[in-house]
């Protein structure tokens, strides 16, 4: 009798184990097992509402403007009918209450035993975002840009566009990221400047030169014309100049920017040249041919001169920008035409004749044909050269610069007092557990 | 001693059946929380599977607008962020409601998404991903089934009220819930039979908006729909909610064009007689003639006119040796390929085929089917395809059951 006692209160026991269990373990609510996701049901529902600024532009609106009359149909219309719903917008502040409610609206008294929610930010429209970007340079003491604007000097391969017409453009699109920029108004300003001297107080170490000619360079007369420094009487060629212009820009570390065509192929100066013409009837302009280019990648690598002029360039035809480039398109906010067509692009030999390294690609390598890219001597210097047919487009020359230095944008604070509001879209479902 | 041993049987045979009651009743809360476990992992599971679908354009990232089968598969729009779906990768879903259509002069099947006469959208098989491509390159081949439905949000249907003059009633719904104050935009082409041998068109543009209850009333003052066939295209929209509907009214219908995509990298069009695609009696040439209509970032649209280059005009005519013709759309952009066609100067219509699934608000229906499934869960989510509202809802199972 004793063990049937003992079994009935193991089994009293067994039975109170089974209730408290069953107790805790309470199972959910056939609703909460198979859920809808709430939450992302609501954030797409204010993204749809939101996805041609409908709703920023509303709830930016007086609390009694018909437009909120429009936003209550369209939410109605666009959930499904057993979802209900509460959107609240709020004011984003600053200081100890940081929400104040602006507005709200409901289809329902409450959520039911269950809802989720999801928040969503709204900028006014009316916001002006300030960017500063970085001064290329700054911390090195440089940031100057010298624009080849020179009256006395022609261009060839910048059809359509004069050189002073290039230069303004380039000054407005570069002018945020340089501490100075200089426009060398003519040759004898460029002379002082191969000199060292500066022009406007400027820092002229780690400059930034671009050469607006196109095709053409300007050149001084006078030191920079004479032989042995400027001329090849030898060859009666002025690659000598350009081979001065590559020492120049290696002893400076200056960045040399090609915009278009053969780099370097002619020299100008309209005092200089008065008679002479570069065969398509542009006067103040002479040939240095292929040799211009050879002599200044000599020069910046600080080999001695000698006059080469075997043609380098290649025609790939059609080039690509680079994923590189096309990100930092969309980062500097400028948009020149993805592909370009490529007839003067130089050959990657020159990495290792002149001991140069590719920093960037502005374009996608083709074969063995860089049509754009920047290229820096492993002692000093560097150069841009943007290997494209006729005409140019500086975009691509103001791409490549700030691509190769990749100066920082500083955006200001997106939530400013009384600039964005909140938008808070609650749900919940209609009916039983 | 018999006492206690009658006392030891029944303490023994009473333990033994308790324990055995409460095993049972304990298995049974355990075997209800493992279900629950199954299903609250199912569910998580569709969300996942939901958002991998619509936060990913897959890859290549245009996939939709070229003829290759995508190693990753997503339907995001990659211009854009968030839910906004490519309106041509959708167009490369195999449509799973729709019969499929045979065209013998290609020799080639056809996914069928048909809204009504001249409303279709016809893709070759060798063109859409199918089922079991999107499940193989999503992972749950063989482990779980689903089926994607898109469907758009707002409701444009439009009727007829009267024929001449002709009056036209616009209405505009929610899900369940008119959209009143809704600007109305529309487009209404006209065939105007034109001198040549070819149908010429008319294109009327115009604005509207809806009342309390919905709707719109267009009006038609010189226009006799009982002598001409038309085509009325109203896109509506209200606080960031944007749907298109389209109504059309021919007066010849015994022969017709049938636009079939050919190439999506090239953006050919085959253009068929419908005599050789669907069958039907008294069937004759046909001389059409197409245009192309685009909706604007202003909603409103806007006609491209296409080159003769592309192939806009011609005849076809129906049986062997009748060669099927092609069109040329130049553009990625979404839009609406309009093609009149007439036998004769009385006899004419019109035919529409969208250039990318929101054009014309087509509903989307891709996967297995879920009918006779233990356990089926469901995700919804608020998606736009080029501005146009729809609702992308999954259906998931496992194929093990539970």
């Amino acid at each position: 009798m004793m063990r049937t006692i003992e079994i009935l209160l193991v089994i009293i026991i067994i039975t109170s184990a089974f209730l408290i269990s069953a107790f805790f373990a309470v199972l959910p609510s056939p609703r909460q097992v198979s859920p809808i996701n709430l939450r992302r049901l609501a954030l797409t529902t204010l993204q749809t509402m939101d996805v041609d600024y409908d709703l920023s532009q509303t709830v930016f609106k007086s609390s009694d403007d018909p437009a909120w009359g429009g936003l209550q149909i369209a939410l109605s219309a666009c959930l499904p009918p057993n979802v209900i719903y509460n959107m609240t917008v709020y004011e984003v502040q600053s200081g100890n209450q940081l929400y104040t409610v602006i507005k709200s609206i409901s289809n329902a008294e409450n959520l039911g035993i269950g809802s989720d929610s999801a928040s969503y930010l709204a900028a006014s429209s009316n916001v002006t975002f300030k960017v500063t970007p970085e001064k290329i340079g700054e911390s090195q003491g440089g940031a100057t840009l010298y624009i080849l604007n020179c009256s006395d000097a022609n261009g060839w391969w910048i059809t359509g566009y004069t050189a002073q017409s290039l230069a303004e453009d380039l000054r407005q699109a570069l002018s945020p990221y340089f501490k100075s920029i200089i426009m060398v108004q003519n040759t004898t300003q460029l002379a002082q400047m191969l000199n060292g001297t500066a022009l406007q107080n400027e820092t002229v170490q780690n400059a930034v030169v671009i050469n607006t000619e196109g095709e053409a360079v300007p050149i001084p007369s006078g030191y920079y014309a004479s032989s042995g420094v400027g001329y090849d009487s030898s060859h009666s060629s002025y690659a000598r100049y350009c081979h001065t212009l590559g020492l120049r820009v290696r002893q400076y570390n200056w960045t040399w920017v090609s915009i278009v065509g053969y780099p370097l192929y002619y020299v100008s100066n309209t005092g200089l040249f008065p008679t002479e013409q570069n065969g398509w009837g542009v006067y103040g302009m002479k040939m240095v041919d292929a040799a211009g280019l050879n002599a200044f990648l000599r020069g910046l690598d600080n080999q001695s001169y000698s006059y080469d002029n075997t043609w380098i360039t290649g025609s790939p035809g059609i080039v690509y920008l680079s994923s590189q480039a096309s990100y930092y398109c969309n980062y500097y906010g400028i948009y020149p035409s993805p592909y370009q067509t490529a007839t003067r692009a130089i050959p990657d030999s020159i990495l290792s004749t002149y001991h140069l390294s590719e920093t960037f690609a502005i374009f996608n390598k083709v074969s063995n044909w860089m049509a754009g890219s920047v290229y820096k001597n492993a002692v000093s210097g560097s150069f841009i050269a943007l290997g494209l047919t006729r005409s140019s487009d500086i975009r691509l020359a103001s791409l490549g610069l700030l691509c190769a230095y990749k100066p920082r944008l500083f955006r200001s604070d997106y939530t400013v007092n009384g600039t964005s509001r909140m938008v808070v879209l609650q749900l919940g479902e209609a009916g039983g557990v | 001693m018999t006492g206690a041993t009658i006392d030891h049987m029944i303490s023994a045979t009473v333990f033994i059946a308790a324990i055995l009651i409460f095993i049972s009743l304990f298995n049974q809360t355990i075997q209800t929380a493992i279900i629950y476990q199954k299903h609250r992992s199912l569910a998580t599971k569709c969300s996942d599977l939901l958002d991998n679908m619509l936060l990913n354009p897959g890859y290549p990232i245009e996939w939709g607008k070229s003829n290759c089968t995508p190693t990753s598969f997503g339907l995001q729009d990659p211009e854009f962020t968030e839910y906004r779906l490519s309106p041509f990768s959708l167009m490369r879903l195999n449509y799973s409601a729709g019969a499929p259509v045979y065209y013998p002069k290609t020799g080639q099947y056809y996914s069928n998404i048909t809204i009504g006469f001249g409303k279709s959208l016809l893709v070759p098989f060798n063109e859409v991903i199918n089922y079991s491509i999107a499940s193989r390159l999503l992972g749950v081949n063989g482990t779980y089934g689903f089926s994607l439905t898109i469907t758009p949000i707002i409701t444009v249907s439009i009727s007829e009220l009267q024929s001449n003059p002709l009056t036209l009633s616009v209405d505009v719904k929610g899900a369940g819930f008119p959209l009143a104050n809704a600007n109305v935009s529309y487009c209404f082409i006209n065939v105007t039979g034109g001198q040549g041998p070819y149908p010429a068109y008319a294109v009327h543009y115009g604005t509207s908006s809806t009342n309390d209850e919905g709707s719109a009333i267009l009006s038609f003052p010189s226009f006799d729909a009982t002598q001409e066939s038309y085509v009325l295209i109203a896109y509506a929209h209200l606080s960031g909610l944007v749907g298109v509907g389209y109504h059309e009214h021919v007066l010849y219908d015994e022969s017709y064009v049938v636009p079939l995509i050919s190439d999506f990298a090239t953006g050919t069009v085959a253009i068929a007689h419908s005599w050789d695609v669907h069958g039907g009696s008294n069937p004759a040439e046909i001389s059409y003639n197409a245009t192309f209509v685009l909706l604007t970032e202003e909603f409103t649209l806007r006609e491209m006119p296409l080159d003769n280059s592309t192939g806009k005009i011609g005849k076809i005519n129906y049986g062997e040796g009748q060669p099927y013709n092609n069109i040329t759309i130049p553009t990625y952009n979404p839009g609406l390929l309009i093609i009149t066609y007439r036998k004769s100067a009385q006899e004419s219509g019109i035919v529409m085929m969208p250039w990318g699934i929101s054009s014309m608000a087509f509903p989307i229906s891709f996967g297995a089917d879920s009918s006779g499934k233990e356990w089926v869960t469901t995700d919804l989510r608020q998606v736009t395809v080029n501005n146009i509202a729809y609702q992308a809802k999954l259906s998931l199972w496992n194929m093990e059951g539970y």
